[in-house]
């Protein structure tokens, strides 16, 4: 939440603002409203910019493998992490413990 | 005065016989003349030719006659530092770079360097020297016709600086109210458009340029001159003058030699049909040994320059003989059949086992038919192994060689393994393919960093209609890339020498490219979120990096390289080999190709086969003295074979007689 929140800000600055100054008091609620919604949406956008970017500083050369393989690591958990409980609120069912049960048996492996 | 042709018909020899004629011609008439000979091929030989060391600034052959060698790279170089401040301002007022984005980009090498500053450099020496005929010796048919079109490239990245500068234009007028004359960076762009249009336009003026076309009496030569000659004209350029080199003239009864005169009347034939209609056409008889050196080459500049058709006649009128087809043709080889064991060319440690093989060396020695056999070769010998026969010489030879039709989608032969795949490689037109990406791209990269409205997008757009220099190396490079998932061994027939050199070097520097690139985006990522571009630069210097990863890879790449046993591709594939050495590849086998073996009584082919041994010998103490890891590079030898094998069936009987 925190990162996605760093990620959006710019354009708070200057396209979210900017507008709500010249349009007046109802485009800023409906900015609000979409803003909000987006940020639902973008939480898992912010973890693939983070991604994308990691993989440009490893071709530059910035990072090494093994940095970015643990980077890539935190930041795929983390996607899977929102996902899961956005699969959760669609439907409930026995088969969806199954892939909860997979996937943290699958990430306890890999710290280890 | 342009000199071209295809890779090793002698359009050195033709273009320093010329230059020497014209100098001392005119010395006759006590006019004055300077003549200057420049050499614009990466891979230079004229200075071997001349027998002369020379090198990027002229060098006084004998009175009124200079020589000199281009060193691309290093005349950019000094443009960029004579105009580096105008181009750092350009970029930094036009874009969100600051100067230190803008610095390491100026520094970044160019793929298509030796075609954009060619002209450029011929016309600065033409100022500074005072001469009054300059004769180019150009690179061989694909690069050359790069060459003549790179004023029309550098006119439209003149129009992209101006876009950026725009902006910079407005707010200096309007704002800052300074009415000061132009900036440098004004001057910059004027200078270019200005010397862009005018080398344009003088190259077409047939009152200051001309061109004569350089080829052998014999069929692969003449295919490539035909395609040129349509693609100068296409381009506005007028051919005048087309010469045949080396055609062999009439001598006692020899099976070799009367078999080539036999395949040269076949040639003359077409050439006077398609070619020399409505140009004139000069014959330069074959020399009994390889013209180096002043006194040789004079010899010859008498039949470049004179207006006597010299020898026309000998092989002119017996033409329009009933042409059986050259495939029906069998071929005579010099092998006395079981002289000495053949070789199993797939079953050498130098080409088994490989995935990746470069077949490179100096134009006309022989690359492609070499690969061609090569190919269908370990095609016939492991049928469940997918091979790719890929060409990347913008004047490709594959088809002509093979006998069949050959496009830019990889195709089987027909008559050949199933398993084998071929495919010429069409930079322009991959790149029109791609051009909705690229656009794409383009616009991603101007809206993150250009400051002014759409600044530039329209002109390089443009730039994209054009078939920029450097755009064979990189297609090449990304086909190669590409096909590597789909193919067990690839096999690369390559543009001559110095554009061989300049492909391998590729990767190095599209990576070099791409860092540039998402250096910039992750900079300003706050600016804009790297996106689709990102994802894609990031994938290329991915790839790019494994690509180099396995050109380093003894294991998996080879590098063959295809000569002639004579002085000057001798001396040419041994820079060739000291160049690749210095690029980590290694060279795992030579080909010295068309060995004139078991001569007979001919005076001809005993002279040609005596200056052969001595140079294959040259060759051999060379490699010797070299490293371990050249010493343990083999040698094949192929015979000559009249006329030259083309078509499957021919290919595969001769590389049977490999040694």
């Amino acid at each position: 939440m925190q990162s996605c929140h760093f990620a959006i800000l710019p354009y708070c600055n200057s396209v979210f603002i900017l507008d709500s100054l010249l349009i007046g008091s109802l485009r800023f609620v409906l900015d609000k409203v979409v803003q909000a919604a987006e940020a639902e949406m973008q939480d898992d956008s912010a973890l693939r910019d983070q991604l994308l970017e990691a993989q440009m500083r490893l071709e530059l050369g910035e990072i090494t493998e093994e940095e970015f393989a643990e980077t890539e690591r935190d930041i795929l958990a983390a996607i899977r992490e929102i996902k899961r409980p956005q699969q959760g609120a669609i439907s409930m069912s026995p088969s969806d413990k199954i892939t909860g049960v997979d996937i943290e048996s699958f990430e306890s492996e890999q710290e280890t | 005065m342009f000199f071209g042709g295809k890779g090793g018909v002698g359009k050195t020899t033709c273009a320093s016989a010329f230059a020497l004629a014209t100098s001392a011609a005119r010395q006759r008439d006590s006019t004055s003349a300077r003549v200057l000979v420049v050499s614009t091929d990466p891979a230079h030989s004229l200075g071997d030719a001349l027998n002369v060391r020379l090198s990027a600034s002229p060098r006084q052959i004998r009175s009124r006659l200079d020589a000199v060698e281009l060193d691309a790279p290093r005349a950019f170089a000094r443009w960029l530092r004579e105009h580096r401040r105008a181009l750092g301002d350009i970029l930094e007022h036009g874009t969100w770079l600051d100067r230190a984005d803008v610095e390491s980009l100026l520094d970044l090498s160019l793929p298509g360097v030796d075609e954009l500053v060619g002209l450029m450099e011929i016309a600065r020496l033409s100022r500074e020297g005072s001469y009054d005929v300059i004769v180019v010796d150009t690179a061989p048919t694909g690069h050359t016709l790069r060459l003549l079109a790179a004023p029309e490239t550098v006119g439209v990245v003149a129009g992209v600086l101006d876009a950026l500068q725009q902006e910079h234009r407005l707010i200096r007028d309007r704002l800052a109210r300074v009415t000061r004359g132009p900036e440098a960076a004004d001057r910059l762009i004027e200078r270019l458009a200005t010397e862009a249009g005018e080398t344009a336009a003088r190259l077409r003026d047939r009152r200051q340029t001309s061109f004569r076309w350089v080829t052998l009496p014999e069929r692969l030569s003449i295919a490539e001159s035909l395609d040129a000659m349509r693609a100068l004209e296409r381009a506005g350029f007028r051919v005048d003058d087309i010469i045949v080199n080396r055609a062999l003239p009439p001598s006692r009864p020899c099976p070799l030699c009367d078999r080539r005169r036999a395949e040269e009347r076949r040639a003359f034939a077409v050439i006077r049909r398609r070619l020399s209609r409505r140009r004139r056409l000069r014959v330069i008889p074959a020399q009994l040994t390889e013209p180096r050196g002043l006194a040789a080459l004079a010899r010859i500049g008498r039949g470049v320059v004179g207006t006597k058709l010299a020898s026309t006649e000998d092989t002119g009128e017996t033409e329009e003989k009933p042409s059986k087809g050259l495939a029906s043709v069998s071929s005579v080889s010099s092998v006395v059949a079981s002289s000495s064991p053949t070789v199993s060319p797939e079953s050498l440690p130098a080409i088994r086992g490989a995935s990746l093989i470069f077949f490179g060396g100096k134009g006309g020695v022989g690359k492609t038919t070499v690969a061609a056999a090569i190919a269908l070769r370990m095609a016939r010998a492991v049928p469940d192994r997918r091979v790719l026969l890929l060409s990347t010489d913008p004047a490709h030879s594959l088809s002509d060689v093979l006998n069949v039709p050959v496009r830019d989608e990889p195709a089987t032969v027909r008559h050949g393994p199933k398993n084998l795949l071929i495919r010429e490689i069409d930079a322009p037109r991959a790149l029109a393919a791609r051009r909705k990406d690229l656009e794409t791209a383009l616009n991603e990269i101007a809206s993150t960093l250009a400051v002014g409205p759409g600044s530039g997008t329209d002109l390089a757009a443009e730039l994209m209609n054009l078939a920029p220099p450097g755009i064979d190396e990189l297609f090449g490079i990304v086909s190669v890339v590409d096909a590597r998932a789909d193919y067990h061994a690839i096999l690369v027939d390559t543009a001559p020498t110095g554009h061989a050199l300049r492909l391998l070097e590729m990767p190095g520097a599209a990576r070099e490219w791409v860092q540039a690139l998402l250096r910039v985006l992750l900079k300003y990522r706050d600016l804009a979120r790297p996106g689709q571009l990102a994802r894609e630069l990031v994938a290329l210097a991915k790839s790019v990096r494994e690509l180099q990863a396995l050109l380093r890879d003894a294991t998996h790449t080879r590098f063959i390289a295809v000569t002639r046993a004579a002085e000057v591709p001798r001396l040419e594939t041994e820079r060739l080999l000291k160049r690749l050495r210095r690029l980590q590849l290694s060279t795992s086998a030579i080909v010295v190709n068309a060995l004139t073996e078991n001569p007979g009584a001919c005076v001809r082919c005993r002279t040609t086969a005596a200056a052969e041994r001595q140079s294959l010998a040259a060759l051999r103490r060379t490699l010797r003295r070299s490293n371990r890891a050249a010493r343990q590079c083999a040698i094949i030898q192929t015979p000559l074979a009249a006329p030259p094998p083309t078509g499957v069936v021919a290919l595969q009987h001769w590389a049977g007689q490999w040694k």
